[in-house]
């Protein structure tokens, strides 16, 4: 049921050209050169350390590694991550 | 996001260190919380920094207690932290106040008056009379109604057609127009004639009105008529009395002389000077600098110099007296100088007696010795002018 409801989401999404970030509730991750992220719509921090930073998100957990990393905003639905950014990986 | 910054400097915050195991969910949980969090920094596997608004620091404490977690300020930062540091220094405060106050209050003021576009209406007068209406150096500036003032100039001081007055800061800018005078009514009825009011030679004649009795390039002697009222008529024989109108540009010379006593010599600054100072108050004179003179001879030079520089209104000026040491040149040596200065008082002397509307056209110098003691300098100036004047016919 729930993944049907899922799916119809996406159609109508894609039907109307609405963003599927709202949509859907996705993260939105938006980078800048290889020293900063922004992803939008998180569920959280799982791990922070300079060289590790992994995120919790509805498609399951974000991973990024790096250099010096620093998480420069954190909001209850944004984190702004600077540094130098390696992989991200999800 | 300097705005964001420039906020939270204004708001103030807060730099803590976190220690304890479990960071990440100390992070989740204050965002959660809806406290903001910025600039997080791991520098251990235990430690991080992090910033925080006030606000937020009050709510901490459950949530580091739920985690385990220990919160320790290392900095304050922002202007409110500033302002508790300045309340011990009271005395700063009042000074900030007081220069504040010192400042707003001296701004309110007139200091400078300038006055613009007057040539021929004194600039004295034009002060006199604004200073009347108190726009004066020192004058407080609110309450003045500077379109009535404007108009009080204008009646007070006939001269002027226009007055502005802006006042810009602490200075109080007037622009005037002057009234341009209608020319001398010629009164036609009363028959004259033109005669020379000078020696000369006759340059070039514009006759308006008269009869030309002389030609260009006559010599004419002063009172000589040059135009006469009286015209003839050859055809009808009768005689018509007019006023003789004419422009009659003439060569004229002038002379002017200086004399130098050779024996006075020349002095020359040896560049050694011993310098003064006073401090005008207005009635209060006070010296600061004061020495002996060690020269034997000296020339004196005063200036006096606004203590605050030029143009700004402050009582206070600064007189400065310099004592130069002089010596004497040789005889030969000054001769040259000696010549030069004495063509340059010729030339002054001569300036004076050229009217001003008169255009030099030629300049001669001739110097004199005078039995080897004196020395006489001559300058001849050669200049056009305009030599009519008007006399009246008496008609019997």
């Amino acid at each position: 049921m729930r993944k049907k409801l899922r799916e119809v989401k996406t159609t109508v999404s894609e039907m109307f050209e609405l963003p599927k970030d709202i949509m859907l509730n996705l993260p939105r991750i938006s980078m800048i050169g290889n020293n900063q992220m922004l992803v939008e719509n998180h569920r959280g921090v799982i791990e922070y350390t300079p060289q590790r930073i992994r995120l919790n998100s509805t498609i399951g957990v974000i991973r990024v590694e790096g250099q010096d990393m620093d998480l420069k905003n954190i909001a209850v639905d944004d984190v702004m991550i600077t540094g130098l950014i390696k992989h991200v990986e999800f | 996001m300097l705005i964001l910054k420039l906020w939270n400097y204004v708001v103030g915050y807060l730099i803590i260190r976190v220690d304890g195991l479990s960071l990440e969910k100390f992070i989740n949980l204050t965002i959660s919380n809806g406290i903001f969090l910025w600039g997080i920094k791991r520098s251990g596997y235990t430690t991080m920094t992090a910033c925080i608004s006030i606000s937020g620091f009050k709510k901490l404490k459950g949530i580091a207690r739920k985690v385990r977690c220990r919160v320790r300020i290392v900095d304050k930062r922002g202007l409110p932290f500033l302002l508790v540091r300045l309340r011990h220094r009271k005395m700063l405060l009042v000074g900030l106040t007081a220069f504040l106050i010192i400042l707003y209050g001296l701004s309110s003021f007139i200091w400078t008056v300038d006055v613009e576009g007057n040539v021929k209406v004194p600039e004295d007068k034009l002060l006199n009379a604004l200073a009347k209406y108190g726009i004066k150096p020192g004058a407080f500036k609110k309450g003045l109604d500077i379109s009535a003032i404007e108009n009080r100039l204008i009646i007070d001081v006939p001269d002027i057609w226009w007055a502005s007055i802006q006042l810009k800061g602490t200075k109080a800018i007037v622009k005037v127009v002057e009234a341009a005078q209608p020319p001398p009514m010629v009164d036609k009825d009363t028959p004259c004639n033109i005669v020379a009011s000078k020696d000369g030679i006759i340059h070039e004649m514009v006759v308006l009105e008269g009869q030309p009795v002389v030609k260009q390039g006559d010599t004419v002697k002063k009172g000589q008529l040059l135009v006469s009222g009286v015209v003839e008529d050859s055809e009808t024989l009768t005689t018509r009395f007019v006023h003789a109108m004419a422009q009659v540009t003439a060569r004229t010379w002038y002379e002017g002389q200086a004399v130098y006593s050779l024996d006075k010599g020349l002095t020359q600054r040896t560049g050694r000077k011993v310098v003064h100072r006073f401090l005008d108050m207005g009635q209060w004179v006070v010296e600061y600098q004061k020495g002996d003179i060690p020269f034997k001879q000296y020339e004196v030079e005063e200036r006096k110099v606004p203590f605050f520089g030029e143009g700004r209104f402050f009582p206070i000026t600064m007189i400065v007296r310099e004592y130069y040491e002089v010596e004497k040149l040789p005889i030969s040596a000054s001769l040259q100088q000696l010549k030069e200065i004495a063509q340059k008082e010729a030339m002054e002397d001569v300036n004076k007696k050229i009217p001003p509307d008169a255009k030099i056209v030629d300049k001669r110098v001739k110097y004199d010795m005078i039995e080897d003691k004196e020395v006489k300098v001559t300058v001849y100036v050669e200049v056009l002018e305009d030599i009519a004047q008007e006399q009246k016919i008496i008609v019997e």
